[in-house]
């Protein structure tokens, strides 16, 4: 850890934030994706996407909670 | 009432103040893109985020009884520093206000605090370094990382529902951007409203009112989320304009991405103990909603102003702090306090005033952005 900034933690941040910010919303998209294709694979693959969001949600409302 | 009872109730009341000033200014970083994309009606927006911040206020009540924690002395902070802190705050909450500029609640309430403590204790009870390291250098962290991860996050939006049908999309996107919208609601009650439990409560110990070993009571955690939820219904429609139509001009993906990196940076920073100003990540988040699809324009203009008030805030809530403190002191006893309160009380109905010449307001917040504003 640097005297003036934990390089560390905001590294993890960064990590954390691109899985979540960036990686849950192309997940999403694909959920759009799939329910567009009008298929009932895409409407199963839409499905395991929305509780991928879903679990990303629950897991952030968890990390909250914890403080 | 004796003199500390007097400056006690002073107090609360410009604590809650406060409290409701971050409502208002804040609404903007929750619902400032829905809003834009027509995701939720204004009302309707604030109203939820009005009630998702009542609600986080309750979620989580580890407060600490501090404030400024780690920048100033503890011993340095009493009643009437707390008092001058408060004001210092306000003051810059309500000129951003006012200039619809998103500004950190936080940062203003540590400059205040700071100049307070420089004036009242002098430099050495002030820690320098920690202000550099907690507070300047996240700063400058926070927007940058909103932007990276909001410019890949909408440029991946967009590519991968290039061929998707636009209603599809177009309705995805928006109960998508009314979820992520919601948790930052949540997350900025659970954070924000609890600084107002911390001051408050740090004022009822130092006050003799409960033992420094006693829980925030329930009154307390009441009148927080009660107070900062007000704020956010009022809405803070110069801000929203800002962030929603000021920075670039907001579609429904971008809106998504934006709130959804806002959120994840949130919660990331906050679980990783590296604490970045939800206004700083959601204006960050905003920019690289616009640099992330192409052609979309980012104006510079305001993203240029809004880093200057985030570059001054600390030293401007910092002088009013001190000027109250200052006046508090030289006055003195609970007249001096009374007299800052009342004139900081007048002087922030006049700035009322003054915004009703213009006003902004849930009818023309989504208006055109005008030359006008271009050039201000």
């Amino acid at each position: 850890m640097n005297d003036w900034l934990d390089l560390a933690a905001l590294g993890r941040v960064l990590v954390a934030s691109l899985v979540a910010g960036a990686g849950l919303v192309a997940v999403f998209s694909l959920a759009l994706v799939g329910l567009s294709a009008g298929k009932v694979i895409g409407r199963a693959g839409a499905g395991v996407c929305l509780l991928v969001v879903v679990a990303g949600v629950v897991l952030g409302l968890h990390v909250m909670l914890q403080k | 009432m004796d003199v500390g009872g007097v400056l006690l109730v002073v107090v609360v009341v410009t604590a809650l103040s406060f409290d409701f000033t971050n409502g208002v200014h804040d609404t903007a970083n929750a619902m400032a893109t829905s809003i834009a994309t027509g995701a939720l009606r204004p009302k309707v927006a604030v109203g939820l985020s009005a009630v998702l911040n009542f609600a986080g206020a309750f979620l989580s009540l580890k407060v600490a009884a501090t404030i400024a924690t780690g920048i100033v002395e503890t011993g340095a902070i009493t009643l009437t520093v707390v008092f001058a802190g408060l004001i210092g705050g306000l003051a810059w909450n309500l000129l951003t206000w006012y200039f619809g500029i998103p500004s950190s609640s936080s940062h203003a309430l540590i400059g205040g605090v700071v100049g307070a403590t420089l004036i009242a204790a002098g430099a050495s009870a002030v820690k320098g370094k920690e202000l550099v390291s907690h507070v300047l250098i996240p700063a400058v962290l926070a927007p940058l990382t909103a932007i990276v991860v909001a410019t890949l996050g909408t440029f991946l939006v967009y590519v991968i529902t290039r061929r998707v049908p636009e209603g599809i999309r177009s309705r995805g996107f928006r109960l998508g951007q009314i979820g992520s919208a919601s948790l930052v609601s949540l997350a900025h009650g659970t954070n924000d409203a609890q600084k107002t439990m911390g001051v408050i409560t740090l004022a009822l110990i130092t006050g003799g009112v409960i033992r420094p070993d006693a829980g925030v009571p329930f009154w307390v955690i009441v009148a927080s989320a009660t107070s900062i939820s007000l704020g956010t219904y009022l809405g803070g429609w110069r801000v929203i304009r800002t962030l929603g139509k000021g920075l670039t001009e907001i579609e429904t993906p971008q809106g998504f991405a934006a709130e959804s990196s806002s959120a994840a940076v949130i919660f990331s920073s906050s679980h990783f103990g590296f604490p970045l100003s939800t206004t700083q990540v959601c204006a960050g988040s905003v920019i690289g909603a616009g640099l992330g699809k192409r052609l979309a324009e980012v104006r510079w203009g305001v993203a240029a102003r809004m880093g200057v008030a985030w570059l001054i805030t600390l030293p401007a809530a910092a002088l009013v702090g001190a000027l109250a403190w200052a006046s508090a002191n030289g006055i003195g006893g609970s007249l001096g306090v009374l007299t800052v309160f009342c004139v900081s009380a007048m002087l922030s109905g006049g700035l009322y005033l003054l915004s009703r010449r213009a006003p902004v307001n849930a009818g023309n917040v989504n208006d055109k952005w005008t030359a006008k504003e271009r050039s201000a």
